[in-house]
């Protein structure tokens, strides 16, 4: 059986899609093919996962004190640090 | 004590249960809400709306998505009601033209062209020049590309999910999600290059 080839404007019309996937499928397998033998589309797709991991692992701030006080307040719910009713004095939402 | 049994409790009107709800997910929201907005204080007024939104409307969830799946839907139509209130769209720029296009079709030799982007450190080391360059690209993202991006490569949601959340079909997921992809990454290049 003929192996499919790709191009590189195959490659970079596709490769978003199977950035996250196993390279099974024909499609993936010649463009796996494809990867292996172009410096382009491999430093492509590095970048690509780069970008994706350069904002999944930025690191996020904690959340603030007062927002949680004025949340339970607004809810009337126990604070889970003082154990007791929160204060009333909520944000005009 | 598992979700559905607090959230039956909760729909009851248990309040240390819905207390117990909040306590579980308030990280998941406040971190998702700071990814889409990028700024603490928005993510805190969309981390407040969610929970009053979730209180007042737990009676509508029936159990037939997961918990986390109809928490999501909730967030993103906080901080969309967030950026209509702020018309903070005009901010962002269109990315409508088609990304296939930018590529040249003749091209097909193995010449190193694109440049590889360096190692960067991530986390708490990772430069201020940096975090402001992050920062930057996804306030441009319009909102529609950016909360695909973050709940597909961000939240680890799968295409199937984000569908489900955002009421869209897996391959406008797919194809938003492409978009966003390349969107960003054209954004940090200059960065990552030189």
């Amino acid at each position: 059986m003929k192996k499919k080839t790709v191009r590189c404007h195959d490659v970079l019309g596709h490769i978003c899609e199977e950035l996250d996937t196993k390279l099974t499928s024909a499609r993936c397998r010649a463009l796996k093919r494809h990867l292996e033998k172009c410096p382009n589309c491999t430093a492509y797709l590095d970048s690509l996962r780069k970008t994706i991991t350069l904002y999944a692992s930025s690191p996020n701030p904690r959340i603030p004190g007062k927002a949680r006080k004025e949340l339970f307040a607004v809810l009337k719910l126990e604070h889970r640090h003082t154990g007791r009713k929160a204060a009333s004095h909520t944000k005009s939402r | 004590m598992s979700d559905e049994e607090l959230i039956k409790r909760a729909k009851k009107g248990d309040e240390r249960a819905f207390t117990q709800l909040v306590k579980k997910y308030e990280s998941l929201v406040y971190s998702f809400a700071f990814k889409m907005c990028r700024d603490e204080d928005k993510a805190s007024e969309t981390w407040q709306d969610t929970f009053v939104n979730v209180f007042r409307k737990l009676h509508q969830f029936d159990g037939r998505s997961k918990f986390t799946t109809w928490l999501y839907s909730i967030v993103t139509n906080s901080c969309k009601m967030k950026r209509r209130q702020r018309k903070l769209d005009q901010a962002s720029v269109s990315i409508e033209m088609p990304a296939d296009n930018q590529d040249d079709p003749d091209h097909d030799h193995p010449v190193q062209t694109i440049p590889s982007w360096r190692d960067t450190p991530l986390d708490s080391v990772m430069d201020k020049e940096l975090r402001t360059l992050l920062d930057d690209a996804i306030q441009k993202l319009p909102y529609d590309y950016r909360v695909v991006f973050v709940l597909r490569d961000v939240e680890g949601m799968s295409a199937v999910e984000t569908g489900k959340i955002l009421k869209l079909s897996v391959p406008a997921v797919k194809s938003r999600l492409r978009r966003a992809r390349v969107f960003l990454r054209e954004q940090l290049n200059p960065y990552m290059t030189t």
